[in-house]
């Protein structure tokens, strides 16, 4: 009879009205996260960057000499920043004039170390277009603009659309960015979701200059 | 391929006869041994004694349940090899369709009903949380299980809200011996892993058993294209303990679960599941009439995020459901018994689909009575009438039921008419979600309940070991709810539907032979009709059927059981809207019509070990687009499983 009675106090003081064990699970606050260069290495040159790309209707722009992040809103046509080495909207990237080259490495250590940064074939922006409106998709309406766009280094997630919901897989490669000064730079997109797993928040690892 | 699926479908067809011709024989040898026939019943005849309670909230004998009860135990779900509820219906059930809805969340159709009109009780527990309007049906497993009893129909004047298209509940098993201990394994194709263990114990007034089971199964790319492509990978993990005490007339049950499941939906985040689960109960013979049972419930269900990268695991939706029950039950004149009794339900629901988050509560009541009256030795009526309250919603509703069942010779005939109903949830209520920026999903609180009038009537025949019935039901049901296009809000909002009826047949017949075979063929017309313009929007299957051929023997140290089982589904033309915004412009969409067929051989050796070996979709049917409702297969697939009951090597063998 003991057991059971420890059984039925258990159970009382377990179950709590809005339920139990939440020291399981982990409390983010998304919103109050800092948002731009973070985790910057000056003996290496590395760091982290943390963006907020959800916002169609944005372009984020990084400038990586200055360490300097700014926005630009097509739908009110916001003027871009006048320093400025690649862009991201949503998960599309554009170069200032700067050329891409996917490599094999997956590892920034390794790719410091093998050097040789200037070989293999590096490709420019090209001309193409980028969602900048959603909220009509329902209606059949999707507003788009024009924009340049770095197709190999927008390799970085590919968006699956043919089930639904799509299929978000990462390259998981090192891209290597030669700016328009011939600096390189190496970015591996680490994630493409907050902690909360709220997709449109993107991590990338750097090492700049290399 | 709808000459091979016909030919498969006609040489199955032709397969289940043949045990009706090569037994006839047999029968009439065997029907001399008049000894033999009354200590071995058949198996259809057995079932017939069962106790069941879902029709009726109280033990009643199967034959005696004026509403048709379909009865699964133990040794059905291990003759066909299947090991969760949701494998077991589809296999045994015609009618019943689980199917992916967006994002491989898994959902039903039971003749025209969703899984939120069909209320699926552990117990005559409900279960806490959902997911596209479905219930976790990877939550029940079978491990501990002894039976499944399966009313359709509507059962609100019992059960309150979501009975509206049937109850499907699942019965523990109780312990009897003075201690069993059970470990199996089962391995199939795409790395289909599944490994448990059962304890339990018998002892004086006190009984236990345990439960845990792990599975897991890798992500399987589909051969063709279609709504989906590739199946996540998932593994599960379930735990579960029942402590009962018995002493002079008064019953006290105890009980704990957890439940884990981990679905790779992402290269970076797994989805994650959790349920929490734990029951007190207490029955009291208070006199040889009287019987009173008190119960309290507790179900969480919890969904979370968790981040391959970060590590971070946040939850995004919780469900906590806390339910009082209390039920008393009085004879008059030793055969007719008068049910009362009341729940209280407090419903809190934290989910991302709220606004910040946040969460609503919802407290619930009802009240319910049942009169069990046999009028005379022929003719049973049982009545009941319930009402339920809302507090969020100021909601109330009042569900009646009558049944009668007559019988003469060896004819049942029942005939029934149940209310419906299911409440607005509070996800249909105050639903505030940004459908990934594209547009917004709203909640109403204006809604009003989903009610049905279900209506059926059924004639059973049974004669020694055959077994026929037929039935024949008409649901009306009003103010359906689902989502709609809204212009000015630029989003998706919860409203009723116009109304609609879902009638049709269902039609049994079932036979066992004392040569050892055994036949079952259910077969299920459903016909959902819509009042609005002669569209046909429902994508639910006119036809469908399901088989069962099975052959088994025993010796003293060696036994076998092999088990042919197979479903057929027709085609389905149906108008789908073009655009979710404009309603309209409709298109016609067919699904084609497949049939699936599995074998299954298990076999006893020695005192304790059972060896299991199964060839699923044995025809090799693998769908040419992959819909939504299309079975999930790559084809045939194989599965082979070990299970030992260790107790057995302890005990005498006892003839």
């Amino acid at each position: 009879m003991r057991k059971l009675l420890g059984i039925i106090a258990l159970t009382l003081i377990m179950t709590s009205c809005d339920g139990i064990f939440s020291s399981l699970y982990d409390v983010v606050e998304t919103t109050s996260l800092p948002f731009g260069f973070k985790e910057i290495n000056e003996s290496d040159n590395s760091g982290t960057l943390y963006l907020d790309t959800r916002d169609y209707a944005k372009w984020t722009y990084i400038n990586l000499r200055d360490k300097a992040v700014d926005t630009a809103n097509m739908l009110n046509n916001s003027v871009e920043p006048q320093d400025w080495d690649f862009a991201i909207h949503r998960y599309d990237v554009k170069t200032n004039g700067g050329m891409v080259r996917q490599t094999d490495f997956i590892s920034l250590d390794e790719l410091r170390q093998y050097g040789h940064y200037d070989e293999g074939n590096f490709t420019a922006d090209t001309l193409g277009r980028v969602i900048v409106d959603m909220s009509g998709m329902m209606n059949g309406v999707i507003e788009y603009r024009e924009s340049n766009i770095n197709k190999v280094l927008s390799r970085w997630l590919n968006v699956d659309l043919s089930t639904m919901p799509p299929i978000y897989t990462m390259s998981g490669k090192i891209y290597l960015l030669r700016l328009e000064d011939d600096t390189y730079a190496a970015l591996l997109f680490a994630d493409f979701m907050n902690e909360a797993s709220v997709k449109g928040y993107i991590t990338i690892r750097y090492i700049y200059p290399l | 391929m709808i000459k091979t699926q016909f030919y498969t479908t006609a040489v199955m067809a032709v397969l289940m006869l043949m045990p009706a011709i090569l037994c006839a024989q047999v029968s009439v040898m065997t029907a001399t041994d008049i000894d033999s026939l009354e200590h071995h019943l058949p198996e259809d005849m057995k079932l017939l004694e069962t106790v069941v309670i879902t029709a009726s909230r109280t033990p009643k004998l199967l034959k005696d349940v004026p509403i048709v009860t379909r009865v699964i135990e133990a040794r059905d779900f291990q003759a066909v090899d299947v090991s969760n509820v949701q494998d077991l219906l589809q296999t045994e059930l015609p009618g019943i369709e689980f199917r992916f809805s967006m994002n491989q969340q898994v959902s039903l159709n039971m003749q025209g009903f969703g899984g939120n009109a069909v209320l699926f009780l552990v117990d005559g527990e409900r279960m806490a949380g959902e997911t596209l309007d479905n219930v976790d049906y990877s939550r029940l497993g079978l491990d501990g299980v002894e039976r499944i009893e399966i009313v359709k129909g509507a059962a609100s004047s019992l059960y309150g809200s979501n009975a509206v298209g049937g109850v499907v509940n699942i019965i523990s098993k109780r312990v009897e011996k003075p201690w069993t201990l059970n470990l199996n394994t089962n391995y199939g194709s795409h790395n289909n892993q599944l490994h448990g263990a059962a304890v339990s114990f018998n002892k004086g007034r006190w009984a236990s058993s345990t439960n845990v089971r792990y599975t897991s199964c890798d992500a399987v790319k589909m051969p063709n294209s279609g709504d989906f492509g590739t199946i996540y990978g998932n593994k599960t993990f379930n735990a579960k303990e029942r402590l009962v005490y018995s002493h002079k007339g008064l019953t006290m049950t105890g009980r704990a679960g957890y439940f884990f499941r981990e679905r790779e939906s992402q290269q970076t985040s797994h989805d994650r599941y959790r349920d929490f689960s734990g029951g007190l109960k207490a029955e009291y013979d208070i006199s040889e009439n009287d019987n009173v049972m008190a119960s309290y419930a507790f179900d969480q269900y919890d969904k979370s995020s968790f981040a391959l990268t970060s590590g971070y695991d946040v939850r995004n939706y919780s469900n906590v459901q806390h339910v009082a029950r209390t039920l008393y039950y009085h004879t008059f004149s030793k055969q007719n018994v008068l049910t009362v009794g009341g729940d209280y339900m407090r419903d809190y629901l934290m989910s991302y689909q709220f606004h910040n988050n946040g969460f609503h509560i919802q407290h619930t009541a009802d009240a319910f009575a049942q009169f069990d009256w046999n009028i005379t030795e022929r003719l049973n009526m049982v009545s009941a009438v319930r009402y339920d309250y809302y507090s969020l919603s100021k909601l109330s509703h009042f569900s009646p039921k009558i049944n009668l069942m007559y019988k003469f010779n060896k004819v049942s005939l029942r005939a029934s008419y149940a209310d419906g109903f299911r409440a607005p949830t509070l996800k249909e209520m105050f639903m505030s979600f940004d459908m990934a920026n594209i547009f917004m999903i709203y909640g109403n609180p204006n809604l009003k309940p989903e009610t049905c009038h279900n209506f059926s009537a059924a004639l059973e025949y049974i004669k020694n070991q055959y077994n026929i019935t037929v039935m024949g039901f008409y649901n009306m049901i009003s103010n359906r709810i689902t989502t709609t296009w809204n212009q000015a809000l630029n989003g998706m909002v919860y409203d009723n539907m116009a109304p609609l009826t879902i009638s049709g047949l269902d039609c049994s017949a079932s036979a066992s032979w004392d040569c050892g075979f055994k036949v079952r063929m259910s077969y299920v017309f459903t016909n959902v009709d819509y009042h609005k313009g002669g569209l046909r929007l429902s994508s639910t299957r006119p036809h469908t059927a399901t088989a069962r051929l099975e052959y088994g023997k025993q010796w003293t140290h060696y036994g076998f059981n092999v088990a042919l089982t197979g479903r057929i589904l027709s085609a389905v033309t149906c108008d789908e809207y073009t655009s979710l915004t404009d309603l309209t412009q409709t298109k016609q969409v067919t699904y084609p019509s497949y049939t699936i067929w599995k074998l299954s051989l298990l076999q006893h050796v020695g005192r304790g070990l059972d060896i299991k070996a199964a060839i699923d979709n044995i025809f090799n049917y693998i769908p040419e687009y992959y819909y939504s409702n299309s079975p999930a297969t790559t084809g045939t697939t194989f599965s082979v499983g070990l299970s030992v009951d260790v107790e057995k090597y302890f005990n005498k063998i006892t003839k």
